[in-house]
């Protein structure tokens, strides 16, 4: 009996130590890459983080209406609506962001900040991050009867939380409640709102159909008013550090505030071609910041 | 008494199994893309080796999440387009030495491994040189090869031609411990 144990024993060891190593993941809970191509799905900020280190870079356009037709490009004509960003990412949670809006001359300065990611092992289902930034209303209105808006009536505010969720590798949804504050609804300003609050929901989506690019949709039904709600369709093409977003959309506005309180033409005829770069710059040497 | 003689022999086969064999799991690595526009690296430490001189055994794996090119976003596209680690999450090789080297404390051996190395599903035969160097119960071990992309059915679409290489070069460097 002794000697049976023995034999077992000794296989047993020897079976064991000529095994090749097992196979571990260095992590368990991987945290689930791009639920969106970039840190903006068409106009609503993502989930998607800046890195430690690293300038993202967008510019985005939108154009006048496509209801003017081949005279006019289908709106192309009408100029571009410009919103130029640049954020940077402090730590890989928070990222604090300039943008300029050619609307109404904008300068809007904006945090995120990055709650929790989404892991594979479903561990935490979803990824949320916060956003919150004020905007300063910067044209020339010397013209105006009662004079120039003070700059306290020149400023916005915008709030919102991003819930975002790879439900497979084809299809990622983001919800985003929003929030924008106006301190004085000036009527010379580009808006159709006439309220100083602004509550709505964003809806945001993507739909990968090939390894490099994506349907998306974003949709923001207002919560508190009766202006039109935001739709925008488009696609998201990914090429090499870039990312290219095309799409139509109801709004020429680009910055948060303005998505609420801008107003929006009819889904259609009305939508507006809009087009936007991404592109991310290591500010840092790669080889130096391991 | 017997069965004193069976342990006693035993143990001398176990540890002498066991003197042999070499582990490590912090392993560096280095993978060079060098295209016309663009070169940067990728790195990890977290290579996981085992040589085995009785058996003649090579085996080493590294968790491809691990690795990091210095910037995010390549990183996420590397890992989401190129190297699909949610389906593919590691790279493996297996296999011997060409001849087992009789190593001296302190200085380096070259070597050649034969195996299978696997990378995004694909198995390929390659032969590897390397180095070793016994330093008391480590042995350090320095290899170099090159990885075709397309060998592992790993496209690069044209618009990357160039900026990403064809031709990956992977250098790899590990301190193993003798297990016992």
């Amino acid at each position: 009996m002794k000697k049976v144990a023995l034999l077992w024993m000794l296989l047993g060891l020897t079976f064991q130590s000529q095994a090749q190593l097992e196979r571990k993941l260095a992590t368990e809970s991987q945290e689930v890459d791009l639920i969106f191509h970039a840190p903006r799905n068409i106009n609503l900020l993502t989930t998607e983080p800046v890195d430690k280190g690293t300038l993202h870079f967008a510019i985005m356009h939108t154009f006048g209406t496509l209801d003017g037709g081949i005279r006019n490009l289908f709106g192309i004509d009408n100029g571009a609506s410009i919103q130029f960003s640049f954020e940077y990412g402090f730590n890989d949670k928070f990222s604090l962001g300039a943008a300029r809006q050619g609307l109404d001359k904008i300068y809007n300065l904006y945090g995120r900040y990055h709650f929790f990611k989404q892991t594979y092992d479903d561990k935490v289902p979803f990824s949320l991050s916060a956003m919150g930034g004020a905007g300063v209303n910067t044209s020339d209105y010397s013209f105006l009867i009662e004079g120039d808006p003070s700059l306290a009536n020149r400023t916005s505010y915008a709030f919102q939380l991003m819930a975002a969720r790879r439900f497979s590798d084809k299809i990622s949804l983001q919800v985003s409640p929003m929030m924008a504050y106006f301190m004085d609804m000036n009527p010379i300003f580009f808006l159709e709102g006439d309220q100083n609050l602004y509550l709505a929901l964003g809806f945001s989506g993507k739909y990968k159909v090939s390894s490099k690019a994506s349907l998306t949709l974003q949709w923001i039904p207002n919560l508190n008013n009766d202006l039109r709600n935001n739709v925008g369709l488009g696609i998201d093409l990914e090429a090499g550090g870039h990312v290219f977003q095309m799409y139509f959309v109801t709004s020429p506005a680009l910055n948060e505030q303005y998505l609420l309180a801008g107003g929006n033409g009819v889904p259609g005829e009305q939508f507006r071609l809009g087009f936007n770069v991404n592109r991310v710059f290591a500010t840092k040497r790669s080889k130096a910041n391991w | 008494m017997r069965y004193v003689g069976i342990f006693i022999l035993y143990l001398i086969l176990f540890s002498s199994v066991n003197a042999q064999e070499f582990k490590g799991e912090k392993g560096e690595i280095v993978f060079i893309s060098q295209a016309p526009l663009s070169e940067f690296e990728g790195k990890s430490q977290a290579l996981n080796g085992l040589v085995d001189f009785d058996k003649n055994l090579l085996d080493f794996f590294i968790d491809l999440n691990t690795l990091k090119t210095g910037i995010g976003l390549r990183d996420r596209h590397m890992r989401e387009n190129y190297l699909e680690t949610k389906k593919f999450p590691f790279a493996e090789f297996t296999g011997k030495m060409k001849t087992v080297p009789s190593l001296e404390a302190g200085k380096s051996q070259n070597v050649v491994a034969v195996g299978k190395f696997k990378i995004h599903g694909v198995v390929r035969e390659i032969e590897v040189p390397g180095q070793l160097t016994l330093q008391g119960n480590e042995l350090l071990l320095k290899a170099s090869f090159k990885v075709l992309l397309s060998d592992h059915n790993i496209p690069i679409p044209t618009v990357m031609f160039y900026e990403l290489a064809e031709e990956q070069i992977v250098n790899i460097s590990i301190r193993l411990k003798k297990t016992n």
